[in-house]
């Protein structure tokens, strides 16, 4: 092998290689590429050192083709796996590696000393002149720098693409804090007088960690350091912007956000971008190519949320037709994550910049109102500016609390009553100086909640109650106030001239939205009177000088459970911290409590808990922000400390509008070589019916499910309140969309199962615990080929035992018996043989064959039929 | 893996089309997605100016040749510089068996040889053979060198 290798490294490599074929110099750099990094030959660094030099020595291939590809392997970019440590060291060896050539000496010569593997250094005085020693970075700089001036748009593209992963490797080098890579220090530049250099000592195997190579910099007198490098690099890269090819712009744009480092200015970026956005022939799937690169770059540097945000707020400004609402809010949850207790201000104030946007037509300045208007000029993009609109407000409602830190159950400051006693005015002015974040978020939601088209009233509605739910005094009040107004519809006179072109009917209560409020009225009006009244009777307690009695104790929990229930109906909220009696019930619920052994942290496996809110807990305690309050539950701190550190990155990992993180994950997998979708008309998607649909079982089951609740009140059991709470995520927030708060278990249950006590009770929230789903449990939908085929062969081992025993073990019904059967969920017939099922429908089951059985109804059904092939898991025998 | 060869006519029909790896139902996409791309950027391109775009991890090359445009689509080791390659050797077999740029006409009196060409270049995804005067040797049903 050795002998191979110095056989190759004897003059210019391509003319001994003989190896004219492009690909299979391809191959060979990739063949290098991993020799040198195998872990087998740990012990023989000679070995693995001669084949990184003939991968260095590829990256003086004349094909661009091969030159790229030693490039990438030298980047550590190999296969589609991505790892970090991996890319890491692939940039530490790009910048700090140097490529020594072989001194050409004679094919026979070594051949002849091949054996002994010695790294041709004996013979290095004749040639070292003609043939110095490069730094790869330079080589690589150069050859770039050549390829981005070439006419030919594979090249360019490939080019780009090669930055790209440079970019990436950059990343992952500063991840993990290889900060060190001192971009600014000069490049080693190998002059005469450094014979000494040991190639034996390069990083070669990452187990080892990244050992640094001693800098040979010191005053060698070259002028170039690798940030000028890469600057001038940069320089071409941004001119290539200019190319025609939007598939070639597109990559310049991905490199440009991938080289782009957390700590320059990225105006240059962002005019770039901007600009490139205006250009009409940019189709959607690139623009979103682009969106889900925010999303890689953002994994790779959390520390640049803010100005990915920043980017990703152009996409929504400029081109908000054409990009995955799903995709952009994703972004916006991870990066408000990520963002940091610092960057979330600006992280919300980034998502609440799409509110502010003007409607498509750049003549019209009326603002959101207007959107209906426009609609009839160009439908398509002011639907998606719809959607768009109300994923920011729905997002808004979510989580601006977590943005503003701004939890009723862990307030820093609980209101004083004086605060209660001011007017409105007064009020407002007093939250925005205490929370700006949270203050400018209800501005912007109630300006929605009476101006927005039709959906975006109903979000606004819905994220306001959220908003109320969770934040503290004097959030709550000046919510509540708000909504007062709106259900009543007092406000409209006033602001009838706001929505002139809405178009449709306002209903009586003027916003149209009286009959949506009211049952979250009533829930705040039962937390304020609750509230009231637990102030009288503690007034009146502390006047008579009186203890609690175990009675009114007990009612007084009873009580505190109900509103528990009540608002989880709305929103999530973390059952054993929040207080709907206000902070002062804190102290009695403890001690009924303790009196009677409930636990508190029954909350911990509610489903709030478990699938996101609890990361925010996580999230404030680490910044300290309710230190106070911990101090308090610190029989709960132990099971908080539980929460893992990856817990966050879980859940943005897992949570989520699914099929927005699949194409995320997929986007991150580097997957994706599946067929292309042309139809243009499919941007249209989630058709407007859900929302009708929403409409419709929000005016009907909100009434509904309140009393239903509140008949099953005081029986705090999680599996109640979680099952209408899926109903409610499903109907009634309606839209799936992601969330810190939403609801998914299934992802989490199949995923994190194991890690929590919680999560296996949490899994049955998916099965027929939920009275509201229709459709069978995922574990009994029908499976012709698993039990059924279990089942088959028991009654085929039966015949056995006897001719006579023609009905199998419990009665399995054959041919000339029917017997009597419930239909236990609907069915769809997929073949003509097959038979529509409604649910509780009475049959005739006639035969079981294969796992189907052969039924007859009494009555045809809808499409007329009698008779036909059901599952049998669908229907039970009576 | 070079997924897909496709040469179609200047109105966008389909000419000849060779596909490896790809799923039957996608064809169709990947057809539409081709002819769909070609409309949108040939035009007033010149014979062999190379164009480029991407589908995910998928990239795609391709060209106009007098009357025909010809793309290729390839993955992993086929990136543009390799497709831009492969191209290249598909559309010297053309002017090689046509004698110049295409007609459409002049295609498809040539198509079976053409066809048989198309088959020595690109075989089950991969880049068989580039040489010009191989290829021809192969056509014709003769050892690739003589010895």
């Amino acid at each position: 092998m050795c002998n191979l290798v110095n056989f190759y490294k004897s003059g210019a490599l391509q003319d001994v290689l003989h190896l004219h074929d492009v690909l299979a110099r391809v191959a060979l750099a990739k063949l290098c590429h991993t020799i040198s990094r195998a872990r087998a030959l740990d012990e023989r660094p000679d070995v693995k050192s001669q084949f990184s030099s003939v991968l260095y020595q590829l990256l003086l291939d004349p094909s661009e083709r091969v030159c790229f590809e030693a490039i990438l392997c030298v980047l550590g970019k190999f296969d589609n796996s991505e790892r970090t440590e991996e890319r890491a060291a692939g940039w530490y060896r790009l910048s700090r590696e140097i490529l020594k050539l072989p001194d050409a000496p004679s094919v026979k010569d070594s051949n002849s000393d091949g054996k002994d593997a010695v790294p041709p250094k004996a013979s290095k005085e004749k040639n070292s002149k003609t043939r110095r020693p490069q730094p790869l970075i330079k080589l690589v700089m150069r050859r770039l720098e050549s390829s981005f001036r070439s006419y030919s748009r594979p090249v360019l593209h490939a080019a780009a693409r090669v930055v790209q992963e440079m970019g990436k490797s950059r990343a992952a080098a500063f991840a993990l804090g290889l900060q060190d890579i001192d971009e600014g220090a000069y490049v080693n530049k190998f002059s005469e007088n450094n014979e000494s250099y040991e190639p034996d000592i390069n990083p070669t195997a990452p187990s080892e960690g990244i050992r640094r190579v001693p800098s040979m910099s010191n005053g060698m007198g070259s002028k170039d350091t690798i940030a000028s490098l890469l600057a001038s690099l940069m320089e071409v890269v941004r001119t290539t912007v200019a190319c025609e090819c939007v598939y070639v712009r597109a990559m310049v744009i991905k490199a440009l956000i991938w080289m782009q480092s957390p700590h320059e200015s990225f105006d240059e970026l962002g005019s770039i971008i901007g600009s490139e956005l205006l250009d009409p022939s940019w189709p959607a799937t690139l623009l979103n190519d682009i969106l889900l690169t925010l999303h890689a770059r953002f994994k790779a540097t959390p520390d640049m949320a803010v100005t990915l945000l920043e980017i990703a707020r152009i996409f929504a400004t400029k081109v908000p037709g054409k990009i995955d609402a799903d995709v952009l809010q994703l972004l916006w949850k991870t990066c408000l994550v990520g963002a940091g207790p610092d960057g979330k201000h600006t992280a919300l104030e980034a998502v609440t910049m799409v509110l502010d946007l003007p409607p498509p037509q750049p003549d019209s300045t009326l603002g959101l109102t207007s959107i209906d208007r426009v609609s009839a000029s160009d439908p398509k993009s002011a639907l998606a500016l719809q959607r768009l609109v109300q994923a920011a407000v729905w997002f808004l409602g979510e989580n601006a609390n977590y943005a503003a830190s701004e939890y009723a159950w862990e307030s820093a400051t609980p209101p004083g009553t004086a605060l209660m006693m001011l007017d409105a005015d007064k009020m407002v002015a007093a939250a925005s100086s205490r929370n700006p974040t949270l203050a400018g978020a209800l501005t912007r939601l109630q300006r929605c909640a009476f101006s927005g088209s039709w959906e975006i009233r109903i979000i606004a509605a819905q994220a306001l109650t959220t908003m109320a739910i969770r934040s503290g005094e004097p959030y709550r009040l000046q919510i509540y106030e708000f909504l007062h107004t709106l259900a009543q519809g007092g406000v409209q006179s006033q602001f009838s001239d706001m929505h002139t072109s809405n178009g449709e009917d306002q209903g009586a209560s003027g916003t149209g939205l009286g009959s949506l409020i009211t049952p979250m009225l009533k829930v705040l009006d039962a937390m304020y009177s609750g509230q009231d009244e637990l102030i009288k009777e503690m007034r009146n307690h502390d006047n008579a000088k009186k203890e609690w009695t175990d009675e009114e104790l007990k009612k007084l929990y009873e009580t505190h459970e109900r509103l528990l229930d009540l608002v989880s109906l709305f929103c999530y909220v973390p059952r054993a911290k929040y207080l709907p009696l206000g902070p002062t019930s804190a102290k009695l619920i403890d001690i009924y409590r303790t009196r009677h052994n409930i636990s508190a942290s029954t909350g911990l496996s509610d489903p709030a808990v478990a699938t996101g809110i609890s990361d925010l807990i996580y999230e404030s305690t680490k910044t300290g922000i309710s230190d106070l309050i911990y101090e308090n539950t610190q029989t709960k701190s132990a099971e908080q400390d539980a929460l893992d550190d990856d817990l966050v990155n879980f859940w943005a990992a897992n949570l989520g509008d699914a099929p927005a993180m699949n194409r995320v994950n997929e986007f991150l997998a580097g997957a994706g070589t599946d067929a292309p979708d042309v139809e243009e008309d499919n941007i249209i998607s989630r058709p407007s019916t859900s929302y009708d649909d929403m409409w419709a079982k929000t005016l009907l089951e909100t009434t509904e499910m309140e009393e239903n609740d509140a008949r099953s009140d005081g029986s705090s059991s999680p599996d109640s309140v979680g099952s209408v709470e899926t109903s409610i995520s499903s109907h009634f927030g309606g839209m799936n969309y992601p969330s810190l708060f939403s609801s998914k278990p299934s992802a989490y249950g199949s995923s994190q199962s194991t890690e929590r006590p919680g999560g296996s009770r949490y899994r049955a929230y998916e099965g027929p615990g939920s009275p509201i789903r229709e459709e069978p449990p995922p574990y009994s939908s029908p499976p012709p080929y698993s039990s059924p085929l279990h089942q088959r062969y028991e009654s085929f081992e039966n015949p056995l035992a006897g001719p006579g025993s023609d009905s199998f073990d419990e009665g399995r019904t054959s041919s000339g018996n029917p017997k009597a059967g419930t239909a236990l969920y609907d069915f769809t017939a997929g073949g003509d043989d097959e038979l529509n099922l409604t649910a509780g429908e009475e049959l005739e089951i006639e035969e079981e064959v294969d796992g189907w059985f052969f039924v007859r109804k009494k009555r045809p059904g809808r499409d007329g039929k009698t008779a036909g092939l059901v599952p049998v898991l669908y229907v039970t025998q009576s | 893996m070079l997924l897909a060869v496709l040469i179609a006519n200047s109105e966008g029909n389909i000419l000849v089309e060779r596909f490896n790896g790809v799923p039957a139902e996608e064809r169709l996409h990947w057809r539409t997605f081709l002819v769909k791309l070609g409309a949108d950027n040939l035009k007033g391109v010149k014979n062999e100016e190379l164009l480029v775009a991407n589908h995910k991890s998928v990239y795609i090359v391709y060209t106009v040749l007098g009357d025909v445009s010809i793309f290729v689509v390839g993955k992993d080791e086929y990136d543009e510089l390799a497709l831009s390659e492969a191209i290249f050797v598909i559309t010297t077999a053309l002017k090689d068996v046509c004698g110049k740029a295409p007609t459409e006409r002049l295609f498809l009196d040539k198509y079976g040889k053409i066809c048989l060409c198309l088959d020595e270049i690109v075989w089950k995804g991969l880049l068989e053979n580039t040489d010009k005067d191989r290829i021809k040797r192969l056509v014709r049903l003769k050892p690739p060198t003589e010895f």
